[in-house]
């Protein structure tokens, strides 16, 4: 009990104290959501093969390797010759999180759309249909951490891609 | 022992013969972004394709590859993050509860069961199974608790009664697969981690050291173990499949 109250106490100073706030400046550290529009995230494309970012879910598929790139879209690797892996292309399809193959096709979301593409050639994905809000839209209302202020989102504004940590004046939300 | 459903959900059945994935696990990835956008998963079983997003299943009719049609809807519950299908069923898996779907018509999940809420493990942990036995980590930190993770060997002879046949103590295990009789486990402290699973009951680690970077996942696929890690993909030959060879890194 004493060990809770302990930890409770070290919880309230913690949150009463912020170590990134600068009160010289009135700036502070606070996360920022980055948005994009419901054009931006219909953007899918198929792109020159770039680095990695932030490394996902991976999928083997014939002499093919897919990796998502969360958020991002998916990295296509042509393992032809397994001692040469190659990335030959990326698939742009924002806000992707997850992946499936059968046969020819890949199933994909983009956002909240279900999308699905032929991959007869791997290099060359083509987008053959959209199922249109087929999930819901996840809650990107704040960033996914605790104890953190950020800027209030603006719905207006477009769908909250992402969120950046920049130094600024003391935003009104937090969590 | 009902747990073991619990482990079941979040990993991943490599049975399908030329197409393969990881699961979905619940890793927040770099630091721009994080677990909060989390959006659709999926699982394709057979002519269907089903998503769960945040509170739903979603039964999509795939037989004509290009047109899928939504078959289906099923309100599940809230904050459903995993879905794993094994055998004719599918698990769902929140992040405090598991519902169990039969999908002997696959058209339309029959609920099984409501839900089991593992008083110790509060998320789900990674799960490969092989005839009947299932290998799962089980990691203790962030929301865990416990006091030592380990890799868990479960008979499954019955699905709904699973006996616990073994633990092993690893550091922080993530994905698991295995390729013949030899299990490789993703240990973020000690790297990839192998265990003989010849006994498959009874596993006997493999003493070998392989740490070439943080691995999160494995795909043994055919001659080839295609690595998940932090900064992309290691690919290693698993020809000898007791003594992997670094074949590339993708980054």
């Amino acid at each position: 009990m004493i060990r809770l109250l302990f930890l409770l106490s070290i919880g309230l100073y913690l949150s009463a104290c912020n170590p990134n706030r600068s009160d010289i400046t009135g700036k502070m550290d606070a996360y920022v959501p980055v948005y994009a529009t419901q054009n931006e995230i219909q953007q899918v494309s198929v792109e020159a093969q770039q680095p990695t970012v932030n490394a996902a879910k991976i999928y083997a598929y014939r002499n093919y390797i897919f990796q998502n790139d969360l958020y991002n879209g998916i990295h296509i690797i042509d393992n032809t010759d397994r001692n040469n892996p190659k990335k030959i292309a990326f698939l742009k399809l924002p806000l992707n999180t997850d992946i499936a193959i059968k046969g020819n096709y890949l199933y994909a979301n983009n956002y909240v759309d279900l999308v699905v593409f032929n991959i007869a050639d791997p290099a060359k994905p083509q987008l053959v249909k959209r199922v249109n809000n087929a999930f819901p839209p996840a809650d990107q209302q704040y960033p996914p951490f605790k104890n953190v202020y950020f800027v209030c989102p603006d719905k207006g504004k477009g769908t909250v891609l992402r969120w950046e940590l920049k130094n600024i004046d003391m935003p009104k939300c937090r969590r | 022992m009902k747990k073991i459903i619990y482990y079941l959900l979040c990993g991943v059945l490599l049975l399908s013969a030329c197409e393969k994935d990881s699961p979905g696990l619940a890793i927040s990835v770099g630091g721009g972004a994080g677990q909060g956008g989390s959006l659709a998963r999926f699982a394709i079983v057979g002519n269907y394709l089903y998503s769960v997003d945040d509170r739903n299943l979603k039964v999509f009719n795939i037989t004509n590859a290009e047109n899928p049609v939504l078959e289906a809807t099923q309100n599940v519950g809230f904050s459903i993050e995993t879905i794993y299908p094994f055998k004719d069923k599918l698990f769902i898996g929140s992040a405090t509860e598991v519902y169990i779907f039969s999908i002997a018509d696959p058209a339309k999940p029959q609920k099984l069961s409501s839900a089991i809420s593992p008083q110790v493990i509060t998320r789900c942990d990674p799960v490969v199974a092989k005839d009947t036995v299932a290998f799962a980590t089980l990691r203790t930190n962030g929301p865990c608790g416990g006091l030592q993770s380990v890799l868990a060997v479960y008979n499954i002879k019955d699905i709904t009664n699973p006996i616990q046949t073994a633990t092993y103590p690893v550091g922080e295990p993530y994905g698991l697969g295995y390729s013949g009789d030899v299990l490789y486990v993703c240990d973020k402290w000690a790297g990839l981690v192998l265990f003989d699973i010849s006994q498959p009951y009874q596993p006997t680690p493999i003493n070998i050291s392989i740490n070439d970077g943080t691995y999160i996942d494995v795909i043994p696929y055919g001659t080839t173990l295609i690595c998940w890690v932090t900064t992309g993909i290691i690919l290693y030959d698993i020809t000898d499949n007791r003594n992997p060879v670094l074949i590339a890194k993708i980054n």
